[in-house]
């Protein structure tokens, strides 16, 4: 979960494919990596190779097992549920990408002002930040999601909005003391405006940590939609998501268990391999971690 | 012959009285304890805005009723009233009212507390009392003597002793009649209530469970049951899930998907238990593309209700033919116009109506396209139901948006709001042929008529049902209402469910009819000895 | 000291006036109402009584101003759909949550340290990759599901543990069966917090073990162990009192899904029946409520820092 991602302090920024290297030297890390490439290039690409559609319902062809025809069978509406894998896959790693774009955003943005400008700017951003802390994520998303409705882009919205404090107060440490340093300070001597500075000297030797807390947050914010599900809050049918797949296998749990498992898994994969490749990331880039 | 047919009937019956009173006296377990279930903590107190569901079925234990349902064929019989008729051609009715009865506390129940809980409560339209306007037609209940009072009316309502037996307990006035507001007393909505019934609470520890214990000052003598407890679940899986380790003896609003599960337990049987309830489709009659009867009936047609209750209910329904469901015995008419499924009578009937195919697959006319928005709720089978029907409109050319909206969004937008063209929903009514606040032009616009229908004739049959006093007169107005209905199609019928309820092998004297009728007698429960 | 102290509490306080602003005007702008309001049978007549009822017909910044009001003198309000006072609702719960937090904590940090150490001590070998994968699990999996595979295992199938509920009734004082239904539901959220203690800790535990002074002692030939828990261990406390502190967020996060599932009265469910109900007055209090804990908490952790660590200094 967002808040408890550990605050990383900062290590040389690595040569780009040094680094890279250095990940997939990581025997875990490469497989998440690999994993994960398999899952872009099936949700990207696979969806133009099913005979099947996620949304025709066929109330006479309900719950079949696997066959040749259906590869995992079909769901309580006589679904096929490797298309509907598919495609909700597509919806969820977007939810999960998108919500960490936001987060990322919102928090380097905030983060960074704060950290730069100090003082005044500091002060009031850092309450607003503390203010989004103290609002346990679970019930800031219930309150805006019940609030606003559950369109997609409210649900990426609210998931990153759930996820972007952690961000702030972490880029917010490394802004601040990264606005001291000497290429910083030769580069204002030099006359460089403030934006300049923050986006163009600052920002990339924060970026290794944003990265990691990214890659996390991907994985958080996929496990939050499908918790938002559970509760009847996430991604709206006839649009599949993992979770809402979920969601509804719970009416059919002690009748058709199977259900739960396919999305299950899927997310657990994703998410697990999100993890280990932020772990891995973040032992080659801060092995104090 | 005859006589002697009679005569053994008689004896017959009589053995399996005698049968039935020697079995409970032997082999009823006396210190058995009931465990139920419900959703959330209950209100305590019939009346209460917002005591809906998780209240319902404990407070039908608690607050007994002038009236209940016969458990044979939900006919109105004696509660709390032991007698009743209607004088002034209908519009004023007469309740004799029990003797000997006592409230948990000890006090005499009489005609100030039914006087309390309608005048006071129910009438007052300042304390928003829960389904009140089930009983707009009464305008006071006057007390005429302890144990009689009389309900004046302002327009005739022959289901009367029908909607006293549906959900409204009489509360005491002694307690509640000094509060500022009489539905927001604490420490008895939430606490122990003064109530009449059977069992009366003994302990309620919020969010955990409700204890109820036998009422020993209840009229009938002594219950039979050791006592009951209501444990609040949420989570309607962890609810089966305690059922099938054994820590459940009722399981009230089972799913179909649910019954397998239950039923290999050995420990639990299901009901199929009726309620006079449909699922619909409402077509918004305001657009004037659905105002075509064609329409409406071509897209009827084109939904497989057989398959749909199959994949959604399991089977545990039967297609509706109209608002009223076959439980009501006389009042129902199953005589009417029928829908089965067919596509390709859809699709022609669609073409006579000029909706032809275009090149986008769906259907136009004059430059509209029969595209529909289509809200739904988070609700029950609501989605997964409204799926199918988008499916089956489909393949006939009829494209449908459909929107899932969190349930109080819905509620406020589609419901109160009328801002949706088409939506699946449903209707639980109490068990009587009057369904006027449902179709009637009064409620349409801002009523519980949401599609908005309004057809005078309809509006005129329905006033002779509600004037008319006896059961061949109601039968006979409220068969016409249903053929008329089958024609019209105010609503696109979709099914009659059956309500699910597990209950303990060993639970008898049960009434198997309806869930709200089995708590009625909940006084003639007992457990068979292991 | 003392007015570093002061600074934070002023500063805690200016947090909670925010989260309740920002929570106050949100689900004013939600749609429905209370949950008698959008019952799908209730008529006009009704709902408007209800509506002047509640006092829900006045402008949302009256209503605020009002319950701000009332909040300052420690009285926030009745619940709108139980009737009873917040105060006492949260009361109510409180204690469960608690109870089940603390649990789920002691579970996490306990096994938490114990396999950060494991990992720490033989780092890049199997057991280090064992713990790490079997951690990065616990993060990886909806925790709902992991509840309800629980319940149908332990509770359904084997029947070693209860499905559901904090104590089987009538049986109040019983401590074991209290324990016995604590089983499941803490596990599951420990299981979710675990991972973050394990990472922690083994990165302290390296840490300290590549400091001079740790090699020192080793090198004057004193025993692994002994050197673990007379150096490493104290610096490590550092961070993994820090996690602990941000766990504490989390826990009321996580505890929202958990008791629900496993039907726990605790302050979880409350938001969840007092968010799906409109229960203005309910979610107020439950926001306000974590959101004290969590400064709370944050406030303590830092305290705890200087205790633990005299070397760290307040700005």
């Amino acid at each position: 979960m967002a808040e408890v991602l550990v605050r990383t302090a900062s290590a040389p920024l690595p040569r780009r494919s040094r680094f890279l290297g250095r990940v997939l030297r990581q025997p875990l890390g490469l497989v998440a990596f690999t994993v994960l490439v398999l899952l872009v290039l099936l949700v990207v690409f696979g969806p133009a190779f099913l005979s099947h559609s996620p949304t025709r319902t066929n109330p006479l062809q309900t719950l079949q097992p696997p066959s040749a025809e259906h590869w995992l069978g079909t769901d309580e509406l006589g679904r096929d549920v490797f298309a509907r894998i598919v495609h909700g896959g597509r919806v969820s790693l977007s939810v999960g990408l998108f919500s960490m774009l936001v987060g990322l955003f919102i928090g380097v943005a905030v983060g960074g002002s704060a950290g730069y400008f100090g003082g005044r700017t500091e002060n009031v951003l850092m309450r607003v930040v503390d203010t989004f802390m103290a609002i346990p994520t679970f019930f800031l998303i219930l309150v805006i999601v019940t609030s606003f409705g559950n369109h997609p882009v409210t649900i990426v919205f609210t998931v990153g909005l759930g996820f972007w404090a952690q961000m702030a107060r972490s880029v917010h440490a490394e802004f601040k003391r990264f606005k001291t340093a000497e290429f910083v300070e030769a580069s204002r001597a030099l006359g460089s405006h403030h934006l300049r500075l923050m986006v163009r000297h600052i920002l990339p030797q924060v970026m290794p940590q944003a990265i990691v807390l990214a890659t996390l947050g991907v994985g958080w914010s996929i496990l939050t939609e499908a918790g938002l599900s559970y509760l009847g809050l996430g991604i709206q049918p006839p649009l599949a998501s993992w979770g809402n797949m979920l969601q509804n296998a719970q009416a059919y749990l002690f009748r058709a268990p199977v259900l739960a498992v396919w999305p299950g898994l899927f997310i657990a994969i994703t998410v697990l391999a999100f993890n280990v490749l932020g772990n891995a990331l973040r032992d080659v880039l801060d092995p104090r971690g | 012959m005859k006589v002697r047919g009679t005569l053994f009937r008689a004896l017959v019956a009589l053995l399996f009285a005698l049968g039935a009173a020697v079995a409970t006296a032997q082999d009823a377990d006396t210190s058995a304890v009931l465990n139920l279930a419900t959703n959330a903590d209950p209100t305590l107190n019939p009346w209460t805005p917002g005591a809906v569901i998780e209240s319902n079925l404990i407070n039908t234990i608690l607050f007994e009723q002038l009236t209940r349902y016969s458990p044979e064929d939900l006919t109105p019989s004696p509660m709390l009233a032991t007698s009743w008729q209607a004088e002034e051609g209908g519009l004023a009715w007469v309740f004799e009212l029990r003797q000997g009865v006592v409230w948990s506390d000890g006090d005499p129940f009489d005609a100030a507390d039914v006087a309390f809980t309608f005048n006071d409560v129910v009438l007052n339209p300042d304390l928003g009392a829960q389904s009140a306007s089930q009983f707009s037609a009464i305008d006071r209940v006057e007390v005429i003597d302890d144990h009689t009072v009389r309900f004046v009316l302002n327009e005739p309502f022959s289901a009367l002793p029908y909607y006293l037996a549906s959900f409204a307990g009489i509360i005491p006035v002694h307690v509640l009649g000094e509060a500022e507001n009489p539905l927001q007393v604490a420490s008895f909505n939430k606490g122990i209530p003064v109530t009449t019934g059977p069992y009366k609470v003994a302990e309620f520890v919020p969010g955990s469970f409700v204890r109820l214990v036998p009422n020993e000052l209840y009229w009938a003598g002594e219950p039979k049951l050791a006592g009951m407890v209501f444990r609040i679940i949420p989570d309607l899986n962890t609810q089966v899930a305690e059922a099938m380790a054994g820590q459940l003896d009722v399981v009230t609003r089972l799913s179909p998907q649910n019954v397998r599960g239950i039923e290999s337990t050995g420990a639990l049987e299901v009901l199929r238990q009726s309620q006079n309830l449909f699922f619909f489709v409402a077509p918004n009659h305001d657009d004037e593309r659905l105002a075509d009867v064609r329409v409406r009936q071509a897209m009827t047609m084109a939904i497989d209700r057989e398959a749909m209750i199959q994949a959604i209910l399991d089977g545990y329904g039967e297609v509706a033919s109209g608002p009223v469901a076959p439980m009501l015995g006389a009042l129902f008419n199953g005589d009417v116009r029928q829908y089965p499924y067919d596509p390709e009578a859809a699709a022609a009937l669609l073409d006579e109506a000029g909706w032809t195919v275009g090149p986008d697959g769906v259907r136009q006319k004059d430059g509209q396209r029969l595209s529909f928005y289509m809200p739904t709720g988070q609700f029950g089978d609501l989605v997964p139901a409204t799926l199918l029907v988008q499916q089956y409109w489909q393949d006939v050319g009829i494209e449908t948006d459909v929107q899932v909206m969190e349930w109080n969004a819905y509620i406020q937008d589609v419901v109160l709001g009328r801002n949706y063209e088409v939506t699946l929903a449903w209707w639980s009514m109490p068990p009587t042929a009057d369904v006027a606040p449902y179709f009637s032009c009064d409620a349409a616009q801002t009523g519980n008529n949401i599609p908005n229908y309004c057809n005078e004739d309809l509006d005129r049959i329905m006033d002779e049902g509600r004037a008319a006093l006896t059961l061949e007169e109601q039968a006979d107005a409220y068969g016409r209402m249903q053929e008329l209905l089958a024609e019209e199609l105010a609503y696109i019928y979709l099914w009659w469910p059956d309500i699910l309820t597990a209950k303990s092998v060993r639970l008898q004297g049960f009434p198997e009819i309806t869930a709200n009728a089995a708590f009625q007698h909940s006084f003639d429960w007992y457990v068979t000895a292991r | 000291m003392t007015q570093y102290l002061v600074r934070r509490l002023g500063q805690g306080l200016v947090v909670l006036f925010l989260v309740s602003l920002l929570t106050f005007f949100l689900i004013n702008l939600a749609p429905g109402g209370p949950s008698s309001l959008v019952d799908i049978s209730t008529t006009v007549a009704e709902r408007n009584a209800r509506y002047a009822l509640y006092g829900l017909d006045r402008p949302v910044h009256e209503r605020y101003v009002a319950w701000l009001g009332g909040a300052v003198t420690g009285d926030l309000g009745t619940s709108i759909n139980q009737g009873l006072p917040v105060s006492r609702l949260l009361m109510q719960r409180l204690g469960a949550t608690v109870v089940l937090a603390l649990t789920a904590l002691v579970l996490a940090a306990g096994f938490g340290v114990l396999l950060g150490i494991v990992a720490a001590m033989n780092p890049n070998r199997w057991p280090d990759h064992v713990v790490s994968t079997v951690a990065t699990l616990g993060m990886s999996v909806p925790n709902f599901w992991l509840g309800i595979i629980a319940i149908i295992v332990f509770a359904v199938e084997l029947r070693w543990l209860p499905a559901s509920g904090i104590v089987s009734i009538g049986r109040g004082a019983d401590l074991i069966d209290r324990l016995r239904h604590l089983v499941l539901p803490a596990s599951v959220l420990a299981f979710g917090l675990m991972p973050n203690v394990v990472r922690v800790t083994r990165s302290a535990v390296l840490e300290t073990k590549a400091t001079d002074y740790v090699r020192t002692a080793r090198s004057k030939g004193l025993p692994d162990g002994k050197v673990m828990r007379k150096h490493m261990l104290r610096n490590a406390l550092v961070p993994i009192t820090a996690m602990i502190g941000l766990i504490t967020t989390v826990l009321f996060s996580g505890s929202v899904v958990i008791e629900s599932v496993f039907g726990y009265a605790g302050i979880g469910r409350l938001a969840i029946e007092a968010a799906n109900g409109r229960d203005y007055p309910v979610i107020l209090g439950v926001t306000m409520l974590a959101g004290t804990v969590v400064v709370v908490v944050n406030l303590v952790v830092d305290m705890l820092y200087a205790v633990i660590d005299p070397r760290i200094r307040h700005g």
